[in-house]
């Protein structure tokens, strides 16, 4: 009896040792099958030549130079930016006030309107981009910048909600209550109390919302004109009819650029804690 | 009488079908301490949050201060709150958080500096005035919450078990401070507790909550030695329940315990036959001669227990009857070891009647 016991007891003690390594192992080829393309486009971006190959046979900045010299390039860019720019202020006025009225009012039908305010996270983008499209068109902003931010706005709304929710979990109620006993009104008890605590969420929720934006390919496509093309979207339409080495460099820098916000917007969560 | 401050007139507190607070009807004194003293669920804190502004009532009115307050939001109530969890600022210095409701009342910079200095010496934190809330102990922070109430002088203000959250020997400390407080500068504070022992050193008056309703309200005095239910006998202190029968004359009544024992000379009008009379603990003595004569017990010893400056020993009387006995500790406590046979002595005015 006790040597089977024992027995179990090694084969378990196996068990237990071995499973997470190889889950460790399977995870981390896993994550390279995923990561690796995206990283491929790096050396590419390198290359001298005036085609898209892996790996390059020489290297220079030459693609670089193109994309920061030439104007168009440069326009869709500003374009992305400012884009980006207004979606966030937007979304950040739009969502933490939401976030702050749900999280600190009981009223019917509360469970509901919340989801309903995150359903654009569940919803296609192709489907919101063809709703998008009707509706804008007949308000006459389809091929406007405006139509673009209103568009970004919907889809990063929510994901600014969900982190506000976050933030404000963690800020004391009796805190709201005893800046409202000494006499602070609503708007004060905001400024002073409530922001202060949750700057580290708005600005996770800020660099969110703006790469949302500036990422976003489905809705502007269907959304932008010629005017008010954004990066993404040019990026699209030029991989089908000149395919330019420069694209490389584009997504390159953007990855980089999104890889940074990560982990800024982890380092300040944990922070936050 | 005084000035009222506080006026709770008919106010009852419903959630749906489940009644928090029966209509109850409060007054508070300029310059008193109440505590509202009671179990989890007996409607104190929902007395206090309907003062506070931080629920509705159902119905009736609240006054404070001469207005009628009922239908006003809590910033406009002019009242100051201590709670449980201090609720200090935590992105604030000491200074500011205390500077907070001068700023809310926009006073000139000068005068802020000056009253926060002042009301710091009140609470002996000087030089603390550039910390932050977390650097603090908690006896500190909830010092500093205090003196963040007194800086701007509410009409009233409400202490929601503010030393809960502290170990014994700070919360004994603090009490003595908040006590000191409260007489030096005359505040009116509204107290909330279920600790007994400090509704007991802290209040001028206690009002006893029980299952929303209040029980009894009086002077820790009344509630200790005048309790005029059983549940007021059992909740402030120790307290012995004993079924009598009653033969009364009119003024005076001669009581029958179950075991047969008689309490002569009990002044009552009552006029049941059985009643359920109260005796504390502390007020039955262990008389010295045996003899048997009128308002003594006689028994055997069950158990002792020494729990400091006191030993309790619990008594058999007889078969269904049992009565505990608290005395001073001395070195012969041990006189009363199990077994032995004891006799009690109890004056007839320590005994509680409930009519």
């Amino acid at each position: 009896m006790a040597a089977m016991g024992k027995r179990t007891l090694k084969r378990s003690s196996l068990a237990e040792h071995w499973f997470p390594a190889l889950g460790t192992v399977a995870a981390i080829f896993g994550y390279i099958f995923l990561v690796l393309p995206s990283l491929i486009v790096i050396p590419m971006s390198f290359g001298a030549g005036s085609e898209l190959v892996f790996p390059p046979r020489s290297y220079s900045l030459e693609l670089y130079r193109q994309y920061f010299q030439e104007s168009t390039w440069m326009a869709v860019t500003g374009q992305s930016v400012k884009v980006g720019l207004a979606t966030m202020a937007a979304s950040l006025v739009l969502g933490f006030s939401a976030a702050y009225g749900i999280s600190r009012t009981d009223f019917r039908g509360k469970g509901l309107l919340t989801v309903f305010l995150l359903s654009p996270m569940f919803m296609p983008h192709i489907a919101m981009a063809l709703a998008m499209y009707l509706y804008l068109s007949r308000l006459g902003l389809v091929g406007t910048t405006y139509g673009l931010v209103a568009a970004h706005t919907l889809v990063t709304v929510p994901f600014v909600i969900v982190t506000a929710f976050a933030g404000l979990r963690y800020v004391d109620r009796n805190l709201e209550l005893a800046a409202a006993t000494m006499g602070a009104g609503r708007l004060r008890i905001i400024w002073k109390v409530v922001l202060p605590l949750i700057v580290p969420s708005i600005v996770v929720a800020s660099l969110f919302a703006f790469l949302l934006s500036f990422d976003e390919v489905v809705i502007s496509y269907f959304i932008s004109s010629v005017q008010s093309e954004t990066l993404p979207v040019k990026m699209y339409s030029s991989i089908h009819w000149e395919i330019s080495p420069v694209l490389a460099a584009i997504s390159s820098l953007l990855t980089v650029l999104s890889f940074g916000a990560c982990v800024a917007m982890s380092l300040l969560q944990r922070n936050d804690q | 009488m005084t000035e009222t401050m506080v006026w709770l007139d008919a106010v009852e507190k419903s959630y749906g079908a489940v009644r928090a607070l029966a209509p109850t009807s409060i007054e508070i004194a300029k310059g008193e301490f109440l505590t509202l003293l009671g179990p989890s669920g007996s409607g104190k804190t929902t007395i206090l949050n309907l003062i506070s502004g931080s629920v509705a009532a159902t119905s009736g009115k609240i006054w404070i201060g001469g207005r009628d307050v009922t239908h006003l939001p809590s910033n406009r109530r002019e009242l100051g709150m201590v709670f449980q969890n201090y609720a200090l600022m935590p992105h604030m210095s000491v200074f500011e958080n205390i500077a907070f409701p001068l700023r809310v009342r926009k006073y000139p910079e000068a005068e802020i500096r000056k009253k926060v200095n002042e009301v710091l010496e009140v609470i002996r934190l000087e030089g603390y005035e550039n910390r932050k809330p977390k650097e603090l102990s908690g006896g500190q922070q909830q010092r500093i919450a205090i003196a963040r109430c007194l800086v701007y002088n509410p009409d009233l203000i409400l202490m929601d078990e503010p030393l809960g959250a502290l170990d014994k020997k700070l919360r004994d400390q603090l009490q003595l401070e908040i006590r000191r407080i409260h007489r030096t500068l005359g505040v009116t504070l509204l107290y909330v507790t279920h600790d007994q022992s400090e509704a007991l050193v802290l209040s001028d008056r206690i009002c006893l909550m029980n299952s929303g309703k209040v029980e009894q309200i009086g002077t820790p005095d009344e509630l200790y030695f005048r309790p005029r239910t059983i549940f007021a006998a059992d909740f402030l202190g120790e307290s012995n329940i004993l079924d009598v029968s009653v033969a009364s004359n009119g003024e005076q009544a001669t009581l029958t315990t179950r075991s047969g024992f008689q309490i002569e000379g009990v002044r009552t009008s009552l006029s049941a036959p059985v009643a359920k009379v109260m005796i504390r603990p502390e007020s039955l003595m262990v008389a010295e001669n045996e003899k048997t004569e009128p308002n003594t017990f006689k028994g055997l010893v069950e158990d002792v227990t020494l729990t400091g400056g006191v030993v309790d020993i619990h008594v058999r009387l007889g078969d269904a009857e049992t009565i505990n006995v608290r005395r001073l500790t001395t070195r012969d406590f041990r006189m009363t070891e199990r077994g032995r046979p004891i006799t009690l002595r109890v004056k007839p005015s320590d005994v509680v009647v409930f009519e």
